[in-house]
């Protein structure tokens, strides 16, 4: 049997536009519009010496700071949000609109405006605040300060991801694990978490890269002491353009290399899982 | 008896899923529970296992009541209709899943896993994962997997569904080879009256919610309760009558009077509903008298539709009804006049006012 006319072969092929052209087209602008500034932002690289401002004690601090305070906000939103996100994803209860309203209340709070918010409830002249500066863990102009920031605005991401993760996982390979013998905190170790890995670590990532480029609501929570973010706006009111960019470049190789050790570790072949 | 529901009722927020939902599976018994999607099958098998729980009636295993008990404290093995299997975990690591909640010392887990994965011959596949498996083997290592921590009931939901029907006749000869082997007390879940039938020793038949008939597959077939019943196991036509008597019930049908051992107990002049099978109709040329007192209805063929071991021939009758007749060979033509008989003896009489509320 020949089928001359299948599709891919002579005839098929001839006189038809790819089917992707018009999208294609389309995301070729967006991407553009990505890259353009991003290639252009990093034609300045060679105007400074990128290494001796990252050696400037300023900057190794900001940088040290960075690199105390994302990892922990990372993994506190980690810790709460997961499980928060299998709630959510497994159970209707009444007031769940309300939660989720909640979760995703950081995501559409400007960042700055986020700030405020958590100062009008930790800063030093509110009662939580006056209690913490008391005991010697000030919450705000501190790095205590600088994580409450970050997780109020990086944790909706993880929430959100884990959150579609387990929803996609079919109920019954749960209910099959309780009837093997297992309660729900094995199942939820042993299967929930295992099959959801990719959504979750795809969360934990943006979360991540949210915290340690968070600026808006740490500069009002937190603008001292400097972090990554908060430093390269102070390089930017003092020197410009051209004085951001080691800053900005040690920021782009951080996030860079934690993305990339995760995919490695979590064999996360995307960001948006599958 | 193993597993006993008593009085079974489930409602979620408002809608109804079952009531008074009774029955029980003796030890090594492979009971089927059969009944149209949406009936509440699903319902009962949540009940069972352990993830509902019913707003009322009990659950017992092995005489003691687990109604209020968590999933993992039952001894019921699941197999549903959708795979579970594990895909982060190998075929082997599957297996051993529930031998290890269980504390099974490891050299016995071991040998336990390919005792069951042999049992479902599969017993190369140890190091596999799912994914490398083709579905029937899918559903054989399910089978192991709910098999190996030697459950006291192991339960089937709708296990052959997904599969396509080779597969299916395949892995039902299995299921039935596996559960004799082992002796495991099953329910086996289905819509599906053909693979209840072949497979179940005792029939449960569920409509909208309630259990509507428990039988031998073979009495239900051949004496159903209910008009449901006659109609969902296998098929089946049904004929309005005029009763003329009772003790023994008589009805006019066709033009004749026919007399029945047992029917319902109902004055003269009700109207009664006559179920007969297809296969207990024949076509005969019109206007030659049929032998014997078979009632004998005229009509005219409406429809032909050839099945390859058999004609399938609607015939629409004089009452203004349309039956269903089986015939092997040499089917009449559509528009044809025919005569069609009814095997008397075949015919099952249900009171209509009863049986209007068991079909709705």
């Amino acid at each position: 049997m020949s089928y001359p006319d299948r599709p891919g072969g002579r005839v098929g092929r001839a006189g038809r536009l790819p089917e992707l052209l018009v999208p294609g087209l389309l995301g070729a602008l967006i991407l553009l519009f990505f890259a353009i500034p991003f290639a252009a932002f990093l034609a300045r690289t060679g105007a400074v010496g990128v290494l001796e401002t990252l050696a400037t004690p300023e900057a190794r601090v900001a940088i040290r700071n960075s690199l105390l305070t994302a990892p922990v906000s990372t993994a506190i939103a980690t810790v709460l949000g997961v499980p928060l996100a299998y709630v959510l994803a497994r159970r209707s209860f009444p007031g769940k609109r309300l939660v989720e309203a909640l979760v995703i209340l950081p995501l559409i709070v400007p960042p700055v405006v986020g700030g405020a918010m958590l100062l009008t409830a930790v800063g030093r002249f509110t009662p939580i605040g006056a209690a913490a500066a008391a005991a010697g863990m000030p919450l705000t102009d501190s790095l205590l300060g600088v994580i409450l920031a970050q997780t109020f605005v990086a944790a909706p991401f993880v929430i959100i991801t884990a959150r579609a993760g387990f929803g996609a996982i079919d109920e019954r390979l749960e209910q099959a694990s309780r009837s093997l013998g297992y309660g729900p905190l094995a199942t939820f170790w042993n299967v929930s978490v295992p099959l959801a890995r990719g959504a979750i670590v795809a969360g934990i990532v943006l979360t991540f890269a949210r915290a340690i480029g968070e600026f808006g609501a740490t500069m009002m929570v937190a603008y001292n002491p400097r972090t990554m973010p908060t430093r390269i706006w102070v390089e930017f009111i003092a020197g410009g353009i051209d004085a951001v960019v080691p800053l900005a470049l040690a920021l782009l190789g951080i996030t860079l290399a934690v993305l990339a050790a995760v995919q490695r570790f979590g064999r996360v072949p995307t960001v948006i899982d599958r | 008896m193993i597993l006993e529901l008593e009085g079974l009722r489930h409602r979620y927020g408002e809608e109804l899923a079952i009531e008074d939902v009774s029955f029980g599976l003796e030890e090594g018994e492979l009971l089927g529970l059969l009944g149209p999607s949406g009936c509440g099958k699903t319902t009962i098998v949540q009940a069972i296992a352990g993830h509902v729980r019913p707003t009322a009636g009990r659950v017992f295993l092995r005489g003691r009541d687990v109604t209020g008990e968590p999933p993992e404290t039952r001894r019921v093995g699941i197999v549903f209709q959708r795979s579970t299997l594990y895909p982060h975990m190998t075929v082997g690591e599957n297996v051993a899943y529930g031998l290890v909640s269980r504390d099974v010392d490891p050299d016995r887990r071991g040998a336990l896993v390919e005792e069951y994965l042999e049992l479902v011959d599969l017993h190369g596949r140890r190091e596999a994962y799912p994914s490398e498996l083709s579905g029937g083997q899918r559903r054989r290592v399910e089978l192991a997997r709910a098999l190996a921590p030697r459950p006291d009931v192991l339960v089937l939901d709708e296990p052959l569904s997904a599969l396509d029907r080779r597969l299916r006749r395949q892995l039902r000869g299995e299921i039935a080879r596996i559960q004799r082997e082992t002796g495991v007390t099953t329910l086996v879940v289905t819509h599906d009256q053909e693979e209840a039938m072949a497979l179940a020793d005792r029939l449960v038949v569920m409509n909208a919610g309630r259990v509507v008939g428990v039988d031998r597959p073979r009495t239900l077939y051949e004496s159903p309760p209910t008009p449901f019943v006659a109609s969902f196991l296998g098929r089946s036509n049904a004929l309005p009558a005029t009763v003329v008597g009772r003790h023994p019930l008589s009805v006019t049908l066709g033009g004749r009077e026919v007399a029945f051992d047992d029917g319902p107990d109902v004055p003269a002049g009700t109207t009664v509903s006559c179920h007969v099978r297809p296969e207990d109709v024949s076509i005969h040329p019109p206007h030659v008298a049929v032998p014997g007192t078979d009632p004998v209805l005229s009509g005219e063929v409406r429809h032909v539709e050839d099945v390859g071991r058999r004609y399938d021939v609607t015939v629409a009758v004089e009452t203004g009804d349309e039956l269903l007749v089986e015939t092997s060979s040499d089917p009449p033509a559509v528009g044809d006049r025919v005569a069609v008989a009814l095997s008397g003896d075949r015919v099952t009489v249900f009171d209509d006012g009863s049986s209007a509320a068991e079909t709705s």
